[in-house]
């Protein structure tokens, strides 16, 4: 026992070690040559930047690096989620929003302070995902999915933002690619009683936590209110990232990455898991503080440690993902009437003409020059027509692939989660896309496409192999693509808070614009969505299995592994056909299984069909008001969509109670 | 720097022209042309301020995005972009002549003579080449004047920046446009760190350390958001930096925009 429970200790002992032991050495080489050099008489400006600069930075990277990981270690505990951290629930998505719109509207705020506003955005963020989630005991289920579309709708918001006034918006690339930049000990100072008391409430938690661990029933006989428990776990874990968040901006990956290294090294109980991960925490974001700095240094240019961070943490996850043994927790789905048969088919034909709709007005209706409202003009129909029916048709056929591709994932991994972004296949076309934009300077359409292609393929052969190895492990795959998707938006953070201009273009082509989508692409996409929609739907079979488990699929017969290679292959060939036509738009994949569940399509074959509906119509309707909305202004499809179907899918999510 | 804009009446009768770029579309105004369609239009009295757009110039949205519907409407003689709009390229070449011009190059050339050149290819592609030899030889004079007035007073290093919140600034240095007129005039960047090719840097302000002249002046542009003075007067570090002194930091009205600068004049800030 005491060997065991040692064992337990020494593998993440040694890693935060060895972490803290390079940390040291890197800041050595900062901080000894001011040390050795003899202190100048009058103005000694290496000392006073040692003192209030290296060193408060130090503490505050120690400091924020220890709350970020131990409230992404709660956030994995008490979520039962590997892929949960600080972002998970809209926390960072609120304080940038919040700031987006004091900076715009209400630049007086920012005075009383930045940190006040972005605390809060995180508190007004987290108050509505705790709203959601209390109307179903503070579920995982719940707060994980309304954390995400609270997060995607901020995100959203901010975007549309940035891109109606991208001139203004420069310090919020800063705050969200996590500089630690510091000129005085006010930060540190100011973060550690806060971030102190609630480490204190996190430590009493760990013995009620453990019993959680036993399971929801174990725990409940034991006197522990599991309710009151996820919400005080869940509380304390929030206010750690948004305290952090607020002061310095969002440093993500340590949360994601510091419990996943513990649990790695053999810490499993909720205490080892907890203490340790913090530990690693700090360490880890301390060495790479450090280490930016130094390479800072020798390039002399400005590197945000928190998008520097997810540079590095996610080849670093990538590479111990194999090595991860993921307990499979499944994530119990809400329980739902299923419906009377007859009712998928009496609702097909509101959603037909409903769809119809929207492609009709997403057509014929637009704004003059003079801004008003007009019908199309028959006279300018070639020309108008000419410009928008590609994009409406683009819009349909990417929608419908995206929703489809996204009940396929959802399906076959049972993570609520799981979305064409989170696979990685949209983050590989960026990839690609930021690639090109450092080769080709300015790619025209395409390079572009070329080079999206290349890297959604490249993703694409990547899950192949690993899934070779490990028998396609679907939380191992999800991981993959958050890591992938992590990287990409940490370059594109790096980039926009240099102000290097090249931001803005990939920032554009992120938010999924059907701008320069010509009549050749639109019936590409056209024709392969088609294609591959149709192949999916005589996959029924499988994916209503698959949900059941794998010891039940195996059982009912199903050749697994080949089953989920040609499911997670059909998905990314989805995906990839409408990331190249409309960018990485990753809301309708998301949301569009989820609303056609919630509508009552609950087997594979309707809830396909109805997605692909839902998202094209969706789609379909984003982009119309994209273009019209704020003419001349153009809103890309992506953030429209966002805007509009986060809200939709709240409601759902709150009647459904 | 509003004074390379020197209005000019505008003729009437001129060509249908837009312009997706700030920069190109102040020139155009400078040698007596009101463009038709501005990209952008809506924050032109933010940013550019001077010359003052007139009102019958139709809003194009976004200039990375330019509203084709618009474009298509106005049936425009030319349009002039950027090298930076490429992506756009071949839809604004589908509605009509398109003029590309450059004045930030990779390769980091001198920027003045490189904004001049631009000038000059504009006013022969539109037939104004007397008007732009004349607004080019007033430029030419006042940057003389500013050397002449200056060369009698002491001449302290300045270092030109921008606060992006309480811990980061944008700082100016070379090869960018603000670096080349301060050369122009006489006076030196107190700030020979590097820079991108645009002619600027995001750095912590800690980083100011790095400038040894210690009479240099600090010149930020507005706007400074409202955090940033208090924090700056409780850090030690700031205090003890030389530009705290009285007299060693001024805050000067933004004109991110002149007549030449076809790129900064897009960038963020």
């Amino acid at each position: 026992m005491t060997t065991a429970r040692l064992g337990h200790h020494a593998g993440p002992a040694a890693i935060a070690a060895a972490l803290a032991v390079i940390a040291a050495l890197v800041a050595w080489l900062q901080v000894g040559p001011v040390l050795q050099a003899a202190p100048a008489e009058g103005y000694d400006i290496a000392r006073m930047v040692l003192l209030y600069a290296t060193l408060p930075r130090m503490a505050t990277a120690l400091l924020a690096g220890a709350a970020l990981a131990l409230s992404g270690a709660l956030f994995q505990q008490v979520l039962r989620n590997p892929l949960a951290s600080p972002t998970t629930l809209g926390i960072s998505a609120g304080a940038n929003l919040a700031l987006a719109v004091a900076t715009l509207f209400f630049p007086a705020l920012l005075g009383f302070g930045r940190d006040l506003v972005a605390l809060a955005g995180s508190a007004l963020a987290a108050g509505v995902v705790f709203a959601i989630g209390a109307r179903r005991g503070f579920s995982p289920f719940s707060l994980v999915l309304s954390g995400l579309v609270v997060g995607l709708w901020c995100g959203a918001f901010s975007a549309v933002l940035l891109l109606l006034n991208e001139r203004y918006l420069v310090s919020l690339f800063i705050w969200g690619a996590g500089s630690l930049s510091q000129q005085s000990w006010d930060i540190p100072l100011s973060l550690l009683p806060k971030l102190g008391a609630v480490a204190v409430v996190s430590g009493l938690l760990m013995r009620p936590l453990s019993l959680l661990d036993l399971g929801e029933g174990g725990a409940s006989s034991l006197g522990v209110s599991v309710t009151q428990l996820r919400f005080v776990a869940v509380a304390a874990a929030v206010a750690l990232a948004a305290f952090v968040t607020s002061a310095v901006g969002v440093i993500g990956f340590i949360g994601l990455v510091a419990p996943t290294l513990a649990r790695l090294a053999g810490a499993h109980r909720p205490r080892e898991l907890l203490v340790w991960s913090s530990l690693i925490g700090a360490a880890l974001l301390w060495l790479a503080d450090g280490a930016v700095q130094y390479f800072a240094g020798a390039f002399s240019d400005f590197l945000p440690t928190g998008a520097v961070t997810a540079i590095f943490g996610s080849p670093l996850l990538l590479l111990l993902l194999p090595r991860l043994k993921i307990r499979h927790r499944g994530v119990e789905a809400p329980r739902q009437r299923v419906r009377r048969r007859g009712l998928d088919r009496r609702l097909a034909l509101p959603v037909l003409l409903a769809l119809l709709l929207a492609l009709a007005v997403g057509l014929l209706l637009g704004r003059g020059l003079d801004g008003g409202w007009t019908w199309l003009d028959p006279r300018a129909a070639n020309d108008i027509l000419s410009l928008r029916a590609p994009k409406v048709f683009a819009a349909l056929a990417s929608g419908a692939a995206l929703a489809v591709a996204g009940t396929i994932l959802q399906r076959l991994t049972g993570n609520e989660m799981a979305s064409p972004e989170v696979l990685g296949i949209s983050a590989g076309a960026t990839f690609g896309v930021v690639v090109a934009v450092f080769v080709v300077a300015t790619p025209g359409l395409s390079a572009q496409l070329g080079f999206a292609a290349l890297g959604s393929l490249g993703v694409l052969a990547i899950i192949f192999l690993m899934g070779l190895r490990s028998g396609l492990a679907p939380e191992r795959v999800l991981l993959a693509g958050i890591a992938l998707g992590a990287m990409v938006d940490a370059v594109v953070g790096i980039l926009s808070a240099t102000g290097d201009p090249r931001a803005i273009f990939l920032m554009r082509w992120m938010s999924g614009s059907t701008y320069n989508v010509d009549a050749a692409t639109a019936g590409a996409v056209a024709v392969v969505a088609a294609v591959l929609i149709g192949i999916a739907v005589s996959a029924r079979r499988w994916l209503d299995i698959l949900p059941l488990g794998a010891s039940a699929a195996t059982a009912l017969g199903l050749p697994l592994t080949v089953a989920r290679l040609m499911l997670f292959g059909l998905a990314g060939l989805l995906s990839a056909a409408a990331t190249l036509s409309v960018g990485p738009l990753s809301f309708i994949g998301l949301m569009a299984p989820h609303l056609a569940r919630e509508a009552g399509f609950i087997r594979a074959r309707p809830q396909m069909i109805a997605a692909a509906a839902f998202g094209g119509g969706l789609m379909v309707l984003a982009d119309w008001a994209g273009r019209a909305l704020a003419h001349p202004y153009q809103i890309p499809a992506g953030l429209v969509s966002a805007l509009i179907g986060a809200p939709f899918l709240m409601l759902m999510l709150r009647r459904k109670a | 720097m509003a004074l390379l804009s020197l209005p000019v009446p505008a003729i009437a009768d001129s060509p249908k022209i837009v312009s997706l770029d700030y920069g190109l579309a102040s020139t155009l105004l400078s040698l007596g042309i009101v463009p038709a369609a501005v990209a952008s239009l809506a924050d032109w009295g933010k940013w550019v301020i001077e010359p003052a757009m007139p009102e019958s110039v139709i809003d194009l949205g976004s200039s990375w995005e330019v509203n084709l519907e618009i474009l298509m409407a106005l049936k425009p003689d030319l349009i002039l972009t950027t090298p930076y709009l490429d992506a756009s390229l071949p839809r604004l070449q589908g509605v009509g002549k398109v003029l590309r011009l450059e004045t930030y190059r990779p390769d980091g050339g001198a920027i003045l003579p490189s904004v001049i050149a631009a000038t000059r290819r504009l006013a022969a592609e539109i037939g104004r080449e007397a008007e732009a030899e004349r607004f080019l030889a007033q430029a030419d004079a006042f940057f003389d004047e500013c050397r002449a007035r200056l060369a009698r007073r002491p001449r302290p290093s300045l270092a030109l920046v921008n606060f992006m919140d309480a811990r980061h600034v944008r700082i100016f240095g070379a090869p960018g446009l603000y670096d080349a007129v301060l050369t122009r005039i006489g006076l030196a960047n107190a700030w020979t760190g590097a820079a991108n090719y645009w002619g600027f840097e995001i750095v912590g302000i800690e980083t100011l350390a790095r400038i040894t002249d210690p009479d240099a002046l600090l010149i930020a542009f507005e706007p400074v958001p409202g955090d940033v003075l208090p924090k700056l007067a409780r850090s030690p570090l700031w205090q003890a930096l030389p530009f705290a002194r009285p007299g060693h930091f001024a805050v000067l009205p933004a004109r991110c925009c002149s007549a030449w600068s076809t790129r900064p004049c897009a960038l963020p800030g």
